[in-house]
């Protein structure tokens, strides 16, 4: 930390309390930038300005540098609100830092809120360099409010909740996909041509990685297929393979527009087949916004049935967001208390690539590796946020889940925010700027005061 | 003669357990279609029939994900070790399933062969284990290929078999299982014939002779390029019993503690300097069949497998211990 000194807080007075127990005080953590909420809390201090001790003040360069897992941090070592606080827009030192934090924040209340977490408790501020009023205004404003609500202990607390409608069942029967027999010349043709490595596809008991011609009498296309494999297009084993062809449903195509969108590889190098698709069933489908290939190389079958309509089916998570929030946050500490942490949930998901995994850092930790309940908790909020925008609404994740975890859920809250906010749907438009990575003047801000 | 119990009267001795503090750990039905062992809140929700067998194993009640070995106090420059061995509450696992229980002796080897493991063997002594033998199995179940079946006796304490008309046949195995249902049974003529097993996959010398002579092989390469790299196979199975070691800081507890970890995992290897002797997934899943069936057998004398099948079933992408198997013995 600093060499400064901190901002000088106002000297409470310690009248002896009577009672045994001590009366509540809020602890709050504030992370504020450097250039203009410091300065603000700096001057509030040299001006002899009184305000609530109860705040913990913590300096970061910048809010666009103010990092998700920060707030959550807060909360697991016992904050009972959370501050964050910077520049006015247009104000920040390094010209948007602000705007890209705001966009940020706009996405991440909505992660927090179907994740239960109290709102009441994150709290954003622009504030700046010469606004110490402003800042002590702010400090008694939530010290008191907090005080009122009391310790947080519904934090990732198991109580009764109200459970969620079942998701519908998956018994349709077993049905061949019209694309089947062309695909599997295709693919014999790629390969005896050797203009093609590798075919990822599809064979009777999951994905089948056909390196040879005769490989491709087993490739299959089937109300069966669920996987989404853009997933190995970021495995080491497979890129060393050579020139690869993938097999995409419409669905799963929407992850290599994102992948590619990202720099992750240029289409020049992969061969791209679509399928029509004549659906897989619940829950997969249930997320269905498309069943014709859009972006493929080459494309087989005839989809059935008209296109489903935009957006996600709101069943679940219409249910999820009625319960209060309290509850909410129950239902996730059930859900969280059988995560194991085997990780399928990042393994099978096309768009967590990373070389290292933020909960695979370990200087310094910044998630619990151990599947404790803050563990958990900071690793699902870690992996949803990461995939704010990007998600695509594949489902894999909660289809890999062996503890039967609907991770999807916390992956639709982001999807409906950028929509609702931003009117961004990640791997629809290719030239789309990304929802995180951008910012507009315009992005909402009546939570920010 | 043998010994019935009725499914109520199973029942009524599971909220006897209960209402004695003990923790009672079974099969209950989490969603439409997951099957867990979750240690009950109440006999209801006991799973008697109607399902194959759960998606996680038994060895999370001696082996649990994640367990603090220790708590730590700083005070000034002297640290202070907070252990915690306080007696635990006794734990009844009822009707685990045969491929469940099995693993318990296969556990016990690993966790005494060189120092007594304190943490293991406290949840071990505490525990009874009453298993229910297996009425169906599925393609995904290989009990028989490793030496076992529907029935076997192996680690439980007391078996029961479903004798239809809401009745278990009891066949008490031990003194420990004797004691849980002393007095609660009932004499019949009643006898359960056993189910019959999957048909037998593979032959574990076979699949041992090949595992430790063809350690470099195409073979590996081609028949783990479909795997992504989690740990569901390995944190579901009721042998495996890797753990990590980790320190949790002042924002977990101050605690060290062991979670259980994954030899599927690039971290599982990886050494400070950079290097990893398993740089890629084929190495690691030649790594896990290795350890099952020639390291463990070389050590312990058994397979390091009870062929429950999770493995498979919760394979995101259909793999399994059984489909490289497979291929071994064919060819």
């Amino acid at each position: 930390m600093s060499e400064t000194p901190a901002p000088q807080r106002a000297a409470s007075s310690p009248a002896p309390s009577p009672s045994p127990v001590p009366a509540f005080e809020p602890r709050i953590v504030a992370y504020v930038c450097n250039w203009c909420t410091y300065l603000g809390a700096d001057l509030a201090g040299t001006t002899r300005l009184q305000y609530p001790p109860n705040v913990r003040i913590i300096r970061l360069p910048c809010t666009g540098r103010i990092d998700f897992n920060l707030i959550v941090k807060a909360f697991e070592i016992g904050a009972d609100a959370v501050l964050v606080s910077g520049c006015h827009p247009g104000d920040c030192h390094y010209s948007t830092g602000n705007y890209h934090a705001r966009r940020r924040w706009i996405l991440f209340r909505e992660l927090l809120d179907a994740l239960g977490f109290d709102l009441r408790r994150v709290h954003f501020t622009w504030i700046s360099a010469a606004e110490a009023g402003k800042w002590r205004q702010v400090v008694q404003e939530i010290t008191e409010q907090t005080r009122k609500l009391g310790p947080y202990a519904d934090l990732y607390a198991s109580r009764a909740f109200t459970p969620l409608p079942a998701p519908s069942g998956n018994g349709h029967a077993f049905k061949t996909f019209s694309a089947e027999p062309q695909l599997r010349d295709h693919c014999r043709k790629l390969l005896a041509e050797g203009a093609v490595n590798v075919v990822i596809g599809y064979g009777a008991c999951g994905p089948l990685l056909a390196t040879k011609p005769e490989h491709a009498d087993r490739l299959v296309c089937n109300n069966r297929c669920y996987a989404n494999l853009a997933a190995y297009l970021k495995r080491k084993e497979v890129k060393a393979l050579g020139k690869l062809a993938v097999v995409v449903k419409p669905c799963d195509e929407k992850s290599l527009v994102v992948l590619e969108n990202e720099a992750q590889f240029s289409r020049r190098d992969i061969h791209v087949i679509g399928v029509a698709c004549e659906g897989v069933g619940q829950p997969k489908c249930a997320h269905c916004t498309a069943r014709t290939p859009r972006f493929a190389d080459v494309a087989f079958g005839q989809p059935v049935g008209p296109e489903p309509p935009a957006g996600p089916s709101p069943n679940r998570f219409a249910a999820l967001l009625a319960m209060p929030p309290a509850e909410r946050m129950s239902f996730w500490a059930a859900e969280f208390d059988r995560c194991v942490k085997c990780y399928a949930c990042r393994q099978v998901c096309p768009l967590c690539y990373c070389e290292r995994c933020i909960v695979d850092r370990n200087r310094p930790i910044e998630i619990d590796p151990a599947p404790s309940p803050k563990g958990v908790f900071a690793w699902h909020i870690a992996r949803a946020f990461h995939l704010a925008g990007r998600c695509i609404g594949c489902g894999e994740c909660s289809r890999a889940c062996p503890a039967g975890i609907d991770l999807a859920l916390l992956n639709i809250s982001l999807h409906v925010a950028a929509q609702k906010y931003f009117g961004f749907e990640a791997g629809v438009d290719p030239q789309a700027d990304p929802v995180i990575g951008s910012y507009a003047l315009q992005d909402k801000e009546d939570f920010i005061r | 003669m043998s010994e019935i119990i009725l499914e109520s009267a199973l029942r009524a001795l599971a909220a006897e357990w209960l209402a004695a503090g003990k923790l009672v750990a079974g099969p209950v039905r989490v969603k439409p279609d997951l099957v867990l062992y979750r240690s009950l809140r109440s006999p209801g929700e006991l799973l008697l029939d109607g399902f194959l067998r759960p998606a996680n194993s038994i060895k999370e009640f001696l082996f649990p994900k994640s367990e603090t070995l220790y708590h730590y106090r700083i005070q000034g420059n002297s640290i202070e070790l907070l252990e915690n061995l306080a007696n635990l509450a006794p734990q009844v696992l009822l009707a685990a399933r045969p491929c469940d229980a099995a693993a318990l002796p296969v556990l016990d080897h690993v966790f005494n062969w060189d120092s007594p493991d304190a943490f293991y063997n406290r949840r071990r002594a505490a525990t009874t284990i009453i298993t229910l033998a297996c009425a169906a199995h599925d393609e995904s179940c290989f009990c028989t290929s490793v030496g076992l079946h529907p029935a076997s006796e192996r680690g439980s304490d007391a078996l029961l078999f479903a004798l239809g008309g809401d009745c278990f046949e009891v066949r008490p195995l031990t003194d420990k299982g004797r004691a849980l249902f002393n007095g609660k049974t009932q004499k019949s003529d009643r006898s359960a014939a056993p189910a019959p097993g999957p048909v037998k996959r593979f032959d574990t010398q076979q699949v041992r002779a090949f595992v430790t002579s063809r350690f470099e092989d195409p073979f590996w390469q081609e028949h783990s390029l479909a795997c992504l790299g989690c740990g569901s196979c390995a944190f579901t199975c009721p042998t495996c019993h890797c753990f990590d070691i980790l320190d949790a800081g002042p924002s977990a507890g101050r605690a060290r503690v062991r979670a259980w970890d994954s030899c599927q995992f690039p971290l599982f290897t990886a050494h400070a300097s950079g290097h990893n002797p398993r740089p890629a997934q084929p190495a690691r899943q030649r790594q896990r069949i290795l350890h099952k069936f020639a390291i463990y057998p070389e050590k312990f004398g058994e397979t390091l497998c009870t062929g429950c099948g999770n493995c498979s079933r919760n394979c995101p992408v259909g793999l399994g211990v059984l489909t490289l198997l497979s291929e071994i013995s064919h060819g």
